[in-house]
């Protein structure tokens, strides 16, 4: 027989969460493994792009000495309303986000999640790759006392597991803290090419004065052809990161290639220029988590703690997910710490994780937005209806045709009323209030 | 939550969506192929047969799931890239869904 394999604290999935609590328990003193099924940490992560510093900072206070391999600050952002034919844009450029380190910075997974790793084995964190977590270890009681591998001989115990898995939360779901699989109307689908171009042509191209500036754009309208979903388009250092997501339920019921849809919004004729030229260096897809407060998992048992996607930590209307990854990891991290202080695993102690997030933006966030993904799905025409609008608006707005300015305001508001009653406008209204204010 | 079918997209908008050959964006990404060992296996092709909209065929982004002459579903698990659409979206739940061996399937070069 061979010896038992003991640690302190297991994590399974080096993300942002299980990274943050790695380095929180390593730094803490204890015996941590970190363990990821990629070749390398980052391997499987693939994201719009764009990474937080508030959270960072909180799990990593050095993390700007350690030099992240970020792509650009974020210097200017907005939305992107889009017609087919045309684009009303509302974007907003500060001196306020010229600041170093900014709050906002683009990133590409592999290499950010591989530098973040390393800071938590610097930190002394055992950072286990090409290793996959297969299901729990259950001591008599049912408490959770280790994991699986699908290596020989590849069962580890430790008195905590983090799980951190991701969407695919798997382990989450055998573990039973999660009663049943998600409906795809409760889950977005994206795609994202990374197009390579020369840091110059960006900078010309998006009006950028140098290296130190970079946007971040979502788009709403024809570029999810009007279904519930978003698009966008951030600069990288030597690339665009640009995708679309949709709910899956959308690609489900209208049996849409996500491929075709993204190939379509790169040939909107506000798009295309921004990206002749560029050679796509990869494509690639990953599920967004939306289904939000109401519907998490279990972020406590006995022995365990979840975290990030695998719980559903993702504010999907400011495009935050990371930074609540790491918020939550950090907390994981720190009540795993407090758990071998007074020697309790136990759900009961190791609930206090999820006050301390209820306390924070973290669940206050998705607590205030808990009806948001049901307003895209029960009101599917909503982006089509108002984005196409505000095209047609703005297109009578900025002409002059001779016609008397009353008339065309009059015209501006039957146009309104020719696309949706007054009832339906007020009806779309109120559910996008309710949306908004939870 | 809303139960009811979606309200079709118009023939004018699905006109405008361009072909793509989904095998030149595949030839960007990096896969370690665990060629003993498929992750992903259809559970039972009789469901497949009497499915008449197969959404898997359009959803997957990556265009692991093709229809052979007989009508069966084949799975190129070889260029998965685990998103878990198809774990979630085939409406039969009739796709098996594990994750690949360790160290195995995509490894993203950028992200």
């Amino acid at each position: 027989m061979p010896e038992k394999l003991m640690y302190d604290a297991i994590v399974v999935g080096a993300g942002p969460a299980g990274i943050s609590a790695a380095i929180v328990l390593a730094r803490g003193g204890l015996k941590v493994m970190l363990i990821e099924r990629g070749r390398f940490a980052g391997a499987k992560n693939f994201f719009g792009g764009v990474l937080y510093t508030h959270a960072l900072a909180d799990v990593l206070p050095d993390y700007w000495d350690r030099k992240p391999p970020f792509e650009r600050p974020v210097t200017e952002q907005g939305y992107w309303l889009m017609s087919p034919d045309g684009v009303v844009r509302i974007m907003h450029k500060s001196q306020h986000y010229q600041k170093e380190p900014a709050d906002a910075y683009t990133a590409l997974r592999s290499g950010f999640d591989s530098w973040f790793a390393q800071q938590a084995v610097s930190l002394g964190a055992l950072l286990i790759t090409k290793t996959t977590v297969v299901d729990a270890i259950r001591d008599e009681k049912g408490r959770v006392i280790g994991v699986r591998t699908d290596r020989p001989d590849g069962d580890i115990y430790a008195p905590i597991v983090i799980v951190s898995e991701g969407v695919n939360n798997l382990l989450t779901q055998k573990m039973g803290l999660m009663k049943a699989d998600l409906p795809p109307r409760l889950i977005a689908l994206s795609v994202k090419e990374y197009i390579g171009l020369p840091s110059k042509e960006i900078e010309t191209r998006f009006n950028l004065s140098g290296a130190k500036e970079g946007l971040a754009i979502d788009i709403f309208g024809d570029a999810t052809l009007g279904l519930p979903g978003t698009a966008f388009l951030y600069t990288d250092k030597q690339g665009i990161s640009i995708g679309v997501g949709l709910l899956l339920e959308e690609f489900v019921q209208h049996r849409l290639k996500p491929y075709e849809v993204l190939a379509r919004f790169k040939n909107h004729p506000v798009i295309k220029p921004y990206l002749a030229g560029g050679e796509t260096l990869e494509y690639g897809a990953h599920l967004i988590p939306e289904f939000g407060y109401d519907r998490m998992p279990d972020l406590a048992a006995d022995g365990v703690l979840v975290a990030g996607d695998a719980a559903g930590m993702v504010d999907a209307l400011h495009r935050e997910g990371t930074n609540l990854a790491m918020t939550a990891g950090r907390l994981a991290g720190e009540t795993a710490l407090a758990a071998h202080k007074q020697n309790d695993f136990s759900a009961g102690f190791l609930r206090a994780y999820r006050r301390d997030l209820e306390s924070t933006f973290v669940l206050k966030d998705l607590k205030q937005y808990r009806r948001m993904t049901d307003f895209l799905d029960s009101t599917p025409h909503f982006m089509s209806t108002y984005v196409n609008y505000a095209n047609e608006a703005a297109l009578r707005y900025f002409s002059a045709h001779g016609l008397p300015k009353r008339d065309m305001e009059d015209n501006i508001v039957k146009m309104l009323f020719q696309r949706r009653s007054f009832f339906g406008v007020a009806r779309d209204m109120l559910k996008l209030f309710q949306g908004m204010r939870g | 939550m809303s139960d009811k079918a979606h309200t079709p997209l118009s023939s004018e908008i699905r006109a405008t969506l361009p072909n793509v050959n989904v095998d030149d964006l595949l030839a960007s990404i990096k896969y370690y192929v665990d060629e003993d060992y498929a992750h992903l296996w259809i559970k039972d092709q009789a469901v497949c047969l009497q499915c008449k909209d197969k959404p898997c065929m359009a959803f997957c982004p990556v265009a692991v799931y093709r229809v052979d002459k007989q009508g069966h579903t084949m799975v190129g698990y070889q260029a998965c890239v685990e998103c878990g659409s198809c774990r979630v979206g085939c409406p039969y739940h009739n796709i098996g869904w594990t994750l690949p061996r360790g160290g195995n399937g995509v490894a993203y070069k950028f992200g």
